[in-house]
């Protein structure tokens, strides 16, 4: 069962090498067949656990896990898989009408041969239950990402930020692989099969505290720019709008979330718990939020602000997994429960609200050819459907009741904000909520309503562009009118890493001991009936006059642009900007300390001994780092 | 017998909200030395709105345009569920608190949103004042809700209500009280929908029962404000607490639309950097309520 998607992708992959146009419909429909099954996985998952295993080698070498190929799905993983699928078979058919725009200008294959790869090595990461396996399933997904984001080959930007990508999250997986070798070498006598990990590291890493922070050390930093976490987030702002659209919501949905899905594997299961861990994730969180939204105000360019508001999504992610963690080590359940499935819950919405939004800009681009906010305008009564869609995308990212963004946004605030040692991470979350608010406000009028500088031709975009978008509002909307179904399968996935759930799983969706319950089917009924009624008793048809031109007949030709936007606001709070760009310049500074070294190495490794001895040297620092670890 | 009494709440809202903007244009008047219009005036406004025909401009989204004064209205009457007005009855959960400052984060988008589709170029500014000013509000309203939090331990009103006599507390509701009046949309914090500047603003091409229902939400928004802060200070299950309220509502009345009458406008840049230095004093009153004072 759990091989079909593979096959199914590599097929997809071999036919891809072809030139021929119709290659492109082939693929995006195995890509799109392979999706499915995968949310089947994904449901079959979170009911029994899948299992499948293949021996592939037999030497007794120093990595002798790697003898074992096995996958397995639990609850954690079947949630995230069905997150990948709806994506992905989303971005699939979204990709058949949107990627023929590319047809003449680049070679097709570079597409047609990565994105079912693409989509592999994000089921392999999800799937695998191996240590080792998984850095080599990580690597490859990097790597393969990165064609995709340099698919525009002729701009030299998009190179350029494959380029810093792929550069930043290799340094990244670094660590990470630092961190599971000192795992296999130290604590679990080289086995790295999740299932002993689970039964021997918590133990371990108790004994030897000073292992516990070196590693959690390496995984924020390895995580947190695959993530982008805030201060190693500045590759995504430049790789993800370069993409194509539906790969944008690929990299921005699902892929930027495998960093949080083995964080919570790590922190939750590998890991003992202690609450000093859970803070300085929370505290990264509240600086990743707090800056990347501050930031997104900023954008003038529609997919450079969604992905700014990407890496704010993943500070509302990170906030409450830190205080889920600290919680917990407290031994406060019943926050750190919430505070968990907040994570989930948001993990999911994010993946389809940022998902539906990057498709709407894609729809944009595709009828348009532009991502310009200042030039586009008033596309609203020429693109109704995918109006729609986003009006649907910005209020749920904005947290607006009877959507879902406001179900995982409220769950937060009740997680985190009465309680003195979070109670700032939530002040600080709410008020970000509400630049969200005004960043979004931006990006709908800015396309959607204001009027165009000059006029823009464009029409609806086809069906098959317009149904994936559908499809993901229709689920923002019913995950947050009816939350009941992605919290019963959270329950699980987090009952699968050993936190316990028991006051998640009673309808109203979220039932708390004897303090009530949230209950958003009677609030939101109340909304959408007496809207009913309003608009049944107050008719609103009105007769068509012209509008008002300060008595002029012609046009006025004033139409605020975009980067005048909060004018004041922006001045106003001018510090966070002033505190962003200093950091900026600080770390082009190290980057640049960097490159002098990286040449003076390179001028100095022509000469082959004091190459050798340097490279002695490192190997020394390496083993003394290795060894000393273990305090 | 907790349904009825929360239909009469908002049967209560719905009539007074129009009376209470009555009474302040009176007191508003007698402070300038003027006559001043009967207190039910607001209420013959509204109903000669509502009797008035609607146009819609040609340039406007007009889905949009004409479903946004529907939302602003509900969104505003649904958060009634949740706070208690006359009668000290509501349906609460934990963290009503959160649903109640998002209905009304709703209530401003919609209203935004609309202004927005109309297609004019005096309503952009304003929304985007109106954006501008909700935003920094919201940092300072943040700090409250996070103080408030503290002090109560919870995010459910039915803990919340009334709160602890406290220095925090007092402080916290000293702070409310001010950003409530920011958030009722009066001199000088009427940026948005100054009228001699900007005809005003987001209202500027509404026009008959979508204006009458604008209003008519500013009105109850502004009811919903005062009895908030007066729940916190209220005591619940008294017979006290009716007249005690009516007498608050009053009270905060004549306090605000003395305020009102007093005042220009401020600039927009002026009232954000207002904000955002009200925020750094919630900051020390946050810090005072973790202390536990």
């Amino acid at each position: 069962m759990l091989l079909i998607p593979i096959g199914i992708l590599v097929i997809a992959a071999l036919v891809g090498l072809s030139k021929a146009k119709i290659v492109l419909k082939i693929v995006s429909t195995l890509s799109a067949i392979a999706s499915v099954t995968m949310i089947y996985i994904g449901i079959l998952g979170l009911r029994t656990t899948l299992e499948f295993k293949c021996n592939l080698f037999n030497s007794p070498s120093l990595f002798m896990s790697l003898n074992w190929l096995v996958f397995r799905v639990d609850s954690l993983s079947a949630f995230f898989l069905l997150i990948l699928g709806i994506l992905s078979l989303c971005a699939s058919v979204y990709g058949i009408k949107y990627m023929e725009k590319y047809f003449e200008k680049e070679d097709m294959r570079v597409y047609t041969f990565n994105y079912p790869i693409f989509l592999l090595t994000m089921y392999l990461v999800l799937i695998c239950w191996d240590l080792l396996w998984f850095i080599i399933f990580w690597e490859l997904m990097s790597l393969f990402s990165q064609f995709l984001v340099a698919f525009e080959q002729s701009e030299e930007k998009a190179v350029k930020a494959a380029f810093k990508y792929f550069c930043m999250t290799k340094a990244g997986a670094e660590f990470l692989v630092l961190a599971v070798v000192l795992i296999i070498l130290k604590a679990t006598n080289f086995n790295a099969n999740y299932s002993e990990i689970t039964s021997i590291l918590p133990a371990y890493l108790l004994a030897h505290p000073g292992m516990l922070y070196a590693l959690t050390f390496a995984l924020l930093i390895g995580f947190g720019v695959k993530a982008a976490m805030v201060p190693f987030h500045s590759w995504l702002p430049d790789a993800h709008p370069e993409a194509p659209s539906n790969v944008s919501a690929l990299l921005s949905g699902i892929m930027i979330k495998l960093p949080i899905y083995m964080l919570l594997r790590f922190f939750l299961s590998f890991f003992p718990l202690k609450p000093e861990i859970g803070i300085v994730i929370a505290v990264f969180g509240v600086l990743t939020l707090f800056f990347s939204m501050m930031y997104a105000l900023l954008q003038e360019d529609s997919k450079r602000l969604l992905a700014f508001s990407s890496i704010d999504n993943i500070g509302y992610i990170l906030l409450p997994m830190g205080a889920g963690i600290y919680f917990l080590a407290n031994g406060n359940q019943l926050f750190g429960s919430i505070a968990l499935a907040a994570v989930l819950f948001h993990t999911m919405n994010h993946a389809f609200f940022k998902g539906l939004l990057f498709l709407t800009a894609g729809s944009v681009m595709y009828e348009t050819g532009t991502r310009d906010l200042n030039y586009l305008g008033s596309l609203a009564k020429k693109m109704p459907l995918t109006t729609f869609a986003a009006l649907i995308g910005s209020l749920a990212i904005a947290g607006m009741p009877p959507l879902n963004g406001f179900v995982s946004k409220w769950m937060i605030y009740i997680s985190t904000l009465s309680s003195p040692a979070t109670s700032l991470f939530g002040i600080i979350a709410i008020f970000i909520s509400a630049v969200t608010l005004g960043a979004f406000v931006k990006y709908f009028t800015a396309i959607f309503t204001k009027p165009a500088v000059k006029e823009i031709d464009a029409k609806e975009v086809p069906v098959l562009m317009s149904a994936p978008q559908l499809l993901l509002a229709l689920l923002c909307i019913a995950f947050g009118i009816y939350p009941f179904i992605p919290l019963k399968m959270i329950s699980q996935a987090l009952g699968s890493i050993g936190v316990p759930l028991a006051s998640l799983v009673v309808y109203p969706s979220l039932v708390v001991p004897k303090t009530g319950s949230y209950s958003p089917i009677v609030i939101f009924a109340f909304l959408l009936v007496s809207t009913l009624i309003a608009l049944l008793l107050i008719p609103s048809r009105g007769s068509v006059v012209s509008t008002w031109k300060t008595g002029r007949s012609e046009d006025l030709n004033a139409s605020m642009s975009a980067d005048a936007y909060y004018r004041d606001f922006r001045e106003a709070f001018n510090e966070v900007y002033v505190l962003g760009d200093a950091s900026k310049g600080f770390v082009q500074k190290v980057a640049k300390i960097g490159k002098m070294f990286g040449t003076k190495f390179e001028v100095l490794s022509y000469d082959l001994d004091s190459m050798l001895s340097l490279a002695m040297i490192l190997i020394v620092i390496l083993v003394a780092v290795l060894g000393g670890v273990s305090l | 017998m907790n349904t009825i009494f929360i239909a009469v709440n908002l049967a209560f809202a719905l009539l007074i909200a129009p009376v209470v903007d009555g009474f302040e244009r009176k007191i508003r008047a007698r402070l300038q030395n003027r006559q001043g219009p009967p207190i039910l005036q607001t209420w013959w406004d509204l109903i000669k709105l509502f009797k008035r025909p609607t146009i819609e401009p040609q340039d406007s989204v007009k889905s949009l345009y004409k479903l946004a004064p529907y939302v602003t209205f509900t969104a505003v009457l649904t958060a009634y569920l949740i706070v208690p007005t006359l009668l000290p009855s509501s349906i609460n959960f934990i963290g009503d608190f959160i649903v109640v400052v998002y209905l009304l984060g709703l209530a401003t988008l919609s209203f935004v949103i609309g202004a927005f589709s109309s297609g004019n170029a005096y309503a952009q500014i304003g929304s985007n004042r109106e954006v501008s000013l909700f935003m920094s509000e919201e940092l300072l309203l943040a700090f409250i809700i996070g103080t408030i939090a503290v002090i109560g331990k919870s995010l459910s009103f039915d803990q919340l209500f009334p709160l602890p006599l406290r220095i925090s507390s007092a402080l916290a509701l000293i702070l409310l009280f001010l950003v409530i009046y920011v958030a009722s949309a009066r001199l000088p914090f009427d940026i948005a929908e100054a009228e001699p500047e900007i005809i005003e603003g987001p209202l500027i091409e509404y026009s008959g029962k979508h204006l009458g229902l604008l209003e008519y939400s500013i009105f109850l928004k502004r009811l919903l404000l005062y009895s908030l802060l007066l729940n916190f200070i209220l005591p619940v299950q008294n017979p006290t607490r009716l007249i005690g309220y009516l007498i608050g509502i009053m009270i905060l009345s004549v306090v605000y639309s003395t305020f009102e009458a007093y005042y220009g406008r401020f600039r927009i840049d002026q009232a954000v950097k207002l904000m955002k230095k009200l925020s750094a004093v919630a900051l020390v009153v946050w810090i005072i309520a973790l202390v536990g004072w």
